[in-house]
């Protein structure tokens, strides 16, 4: 749209004088809000709001065959819909890339920390709990990968495993009936930054999504490892710029944590 | 990554990885430029097992028009992993989540590297097909298909090379095999701009500490400059008899 | 300077200079395609043919407009032909031998002072070929056509129009200058090829 590229036009000089059109610092983030347990039927839920983004995640607990070269763990999904609710370029249909990409993103951060002791989701021999995490994109008004990193997290943290039930050698889970939280070990939240005019924005808007050239994700973990990355767009970063945004992302993970 | 699996051999023995190779040491990589007759530029790569076609087509009008844009070439890249190109199973054809998600960083990658500006109302139109899988195939084939671009006589303000770092056995290591990449505990692609040195595609997984990332991206900076080399000597060897012949007319 | 091949990235100037294949970065310049280079000269060895006002290429007409035709040039951007320029009346699918006039800042090229092209043949090469089939001064060409008496058109988009009675002979000639373009003494061998009436002893 050829206000979009006016707007993008008018970022990118203020940007140029230092200044966001918020007034925000560059590394600082718009105020963030979680809402927990927002539903009852599924096991987990969260709906994370960054500024006007929002993002809802929701975790189903469900009885699965585990993967053949991985019969001793519970499975793990990740998957995004970018409902058309969200915003005009989301269109109904096949997935968009950018839903696929934010989606294998979250997934990578989470699996890598092993958040989720999946060795501990075992129900019995070829039988295993699997977590399906989905993220539902509500409001999109800029850096949803955090935003959604965040959701989901939380919802992992708050859901609640469903009792397993044996009928002989049927087991089934009674979703009533919930006992206890996953086994988790460490947290993870990400940092994510993008270019725009050279210079390096943390937690972009929309507008400031639009004018910008690329951008760098990186997941940390609540004892200061990284355990996960991403750059897209075209842009390219330099190794000087690589280095402080890792710091910079173990920086900020604390305030993010606290949120959880 | 399964690091903890009962199944995990011994990766580092002696200071040498089970291939043989220091931590440093590529494996053994060939591309050939050319390959095809069709396309305006092509390569093939042999890195490891690893077996992968590139194919370049454009630039070349953009259809359905109304996505032309009058200041640029679009850049389209696809990737996919043939049905029979690994060890294990019979994969599914056509594109997954997993090879969308790479097509995407992979077009990114180009974005950058072709000086789009110089066509505009056009696509270049950039096609990776694994045809044998050994670990790190994305890196194999955005470096293939720098080649490829080259060999199409599109122009790009640098010949692109990637390569993939991990931790194996407690080890940053330059350049995963599969078992590697199976059983290791991080794994990075990494893309380079050898003439800058700057970062054009980064996708990391796994539990490094900040010190260890920064180092995965230097000990990726360093081996790219290994892979262009290759690069070169592929597009020297296909140009070299035209290069003789422009030679008499510049003289 | 010694000859060189240059690829994409490599440094060809330590000063901002505009040339062709090339790109200026950081007030230095790079080579942007496969080139050869000598001294500070560089030619892109590939690449789709660009037009360039003042070069003769050999299109064909791709669409009838109202206000005139479209005319495809063997490159990624279309010739517009203005129907105020054509005398004889052109139909889709005609060859013609046409006149690069002006071209836009997006590569649109407005064409001039068409000529259709009948009864002839066509034949593709490699625009990077062109100039070692045109020769030094159109030495080459204007051999081939007095020794086969053929009327040969040669465009800059390396497409070439080929109208007589002996064409095979200088098709021949033309793939045999493509396929030994790099060796030395050229020139003579295509002479006694041609005057040997195709044998090349």
């Amino acid at each position: 749209m050829i206000s979009d590229q006016i707007k993008a036009q008018f970022i990118k000089d203020l940007i140029k004088d230092n200044k966001r059109a918020d007034g925000r610092d560059f590394m600082a983030y718009r105020p963030i809000e979680i809402e927990k347990n927002v539903f009852e039927n599924c096991e987990g839920s969260a709906i994370c709001k960054i500024g006007d983004t929002k993002v809802l995640a929701g975790v189903k607990i469900d009885l699965a065959t585990p993967f053949p070269d991985r019969p001793n763990e519970g499975m793990l999904s990740v998957g995004c819909e970018f409902s058309p609710i969200a915003h005009p370029s989301f269109q109904a249909g096949p997935p968009d890339e950018r839903s696929i990409e934010l989606a294998r993103v979250v997934d990578r951060g989470i699996r890598a920390a092993n958040t989720i002791d999946l060795t501990k989701l075992v129900v019995a021999p070829g039988k295993v709990m699997g977590v399906f995490i989905d993220l539902y994109i509500l409001d999109y008004n800029g850096n949803l990968t955090d935003a959604a990193a965040m959701a989901a997290m939380s919802a992992v943290k708050n859901a609640i495993v469903p009792k397993v039930e044996q009928d002989g050698e049927v087991y089934k889970l009674n979703h009533e009936e919930r006992k206890h939280h996953l086994p988790l070990g460490e947290s993870v939240v990400t940092c994510t930054f993008e270019k725009v005019n050279g210079s390096i924005l943390l937690d972009a808007n929309i507008d400031e999504e639009n004018a910008s050239s690329g951008r760098l994700t990186f997941g940390t973990t609540t004892t200061g490892k990284i355990c996960s990355a991403q750059k897209s767009g075209l842009a390219s970063f330099t190794l000087e710029q690589f280095d402080s945004l890792i710091d910079m992302s173990l920086e900020q993970r604390h305030a993010l944590m606290k949120l959880l | 990554m399964s690091s903890n699996s009962p199944d995990k051999p011994q990766l580092i023995k002696n200071g040498k990885r089970l291939s043989g190779r220091s931590f440093t040491d590529l494996r053994p990589l060939k591309i050939t430029a050319g390959v095809l007759k069709q396309a305006d530029g092509s390569a093939m790569i042999e890195w490891g097992k690893n077996r992968i076609i590139a194919a370049v087509y454009g630039p070349h009008e953009v259809f359905p028009k109304f996505l032309t844009n009058n200041k640029k070439a679009l850049v389209s890249a696809r990737y996919v992993m043939a049905p029979f190109s690994s060890l294990e199973d019979h994969g599914r054809s056509g594109p997954n989540r997993r090879s969308i998600e790479i097509s995407k960083v992979a077009k990114h990658v180009f974005e950058n590297a072709i000086l789009t500006s110089r066509f505009p109302k056009t696509i270049i139109d950039i096609h990776m097909d694994v045809v044998q899988s050994d670990g790190g195939t994305r890196i194999a084939a955005i470096t293939a298909a720098s080649v490829a671009l080259a060999d199409a006589g599109i122009p790009m303000k640098d010949l692109v090379a990637g390569v993939a770092v991990g931790k194996v056995d407690g080890e940053l290591v330059v350049d995963l095999d599969k078992t590697e990449d199976n059983y290791g505990e991080s794994d990075a692609a990494v893309v380079i701009s050898p003439r800058t040195g700057d970062i054009l595609l980064f996708q990391m997984e796994g539990l490094l500490t900040p010190e260890e990332v920064k180092r995965t991206v230097r000990l990726a900076k360093d081996a790219a400059v290994q892979v262009r080399e290759v690069q070169v000597a592929a597009l020297k060897k296909r140009y070299e008899q035209v290069a003789s012949e422009l030679g008499e007319q510049i003289a | 300077m010694e000859k060189k091949l240059i690829l994409p990235g490599d440094e060809v100037a330590d000063t901002p200079k505009r040339m062709d294949g090339c790109f200026i970065d950081g007030g230095k310049t790079y080579a942007a395609v496969v080139s050869m280079g000598q001294d500070e000269k560089v030619v892109p060895l590939k690449g789709k043919y660009l037009p360039i006002a003042g070069d003769y290429v050999v299109g064909v007409v791709s669409e009838e407009r109202f206000s005139g035709f479209n005319v495809e040039i063997n490159s990624p951007y279309e010739g517009q032909l203005s129907a105020r320029d054509v005398r004889d009346p052109l139909r889709v699918d005609d060859v013609v031998f046409v006149k690069i006039a002006f071209v836009d800042e997006v590569n649109g090229a407005t064409l001039a002072d068409p000529r259709r092209l009948t009864g002839g043949e066509m034949l593709e090469i490699e625009p990077t070929k062109v100039p070692r089939v045109i020769g030094r001064n159109m030495s080459m060409v204007t051999m081939i056509r007095d020794h086969s008496a053929t009327d040969i058109f040669v465009g800059k988009n390396g497409r070439i129009y080929l109208k007589g009675n002996n064409t095979s002979l200088a098709v021949e000639a033309i793939l045999k200058i493509c396929r030994e373009s790099h060796t030395s003494g050229l020139t003579d061998r295509i002479k006694q090829f041609l005057e040997n009436g195709g044998n090349s002893q």
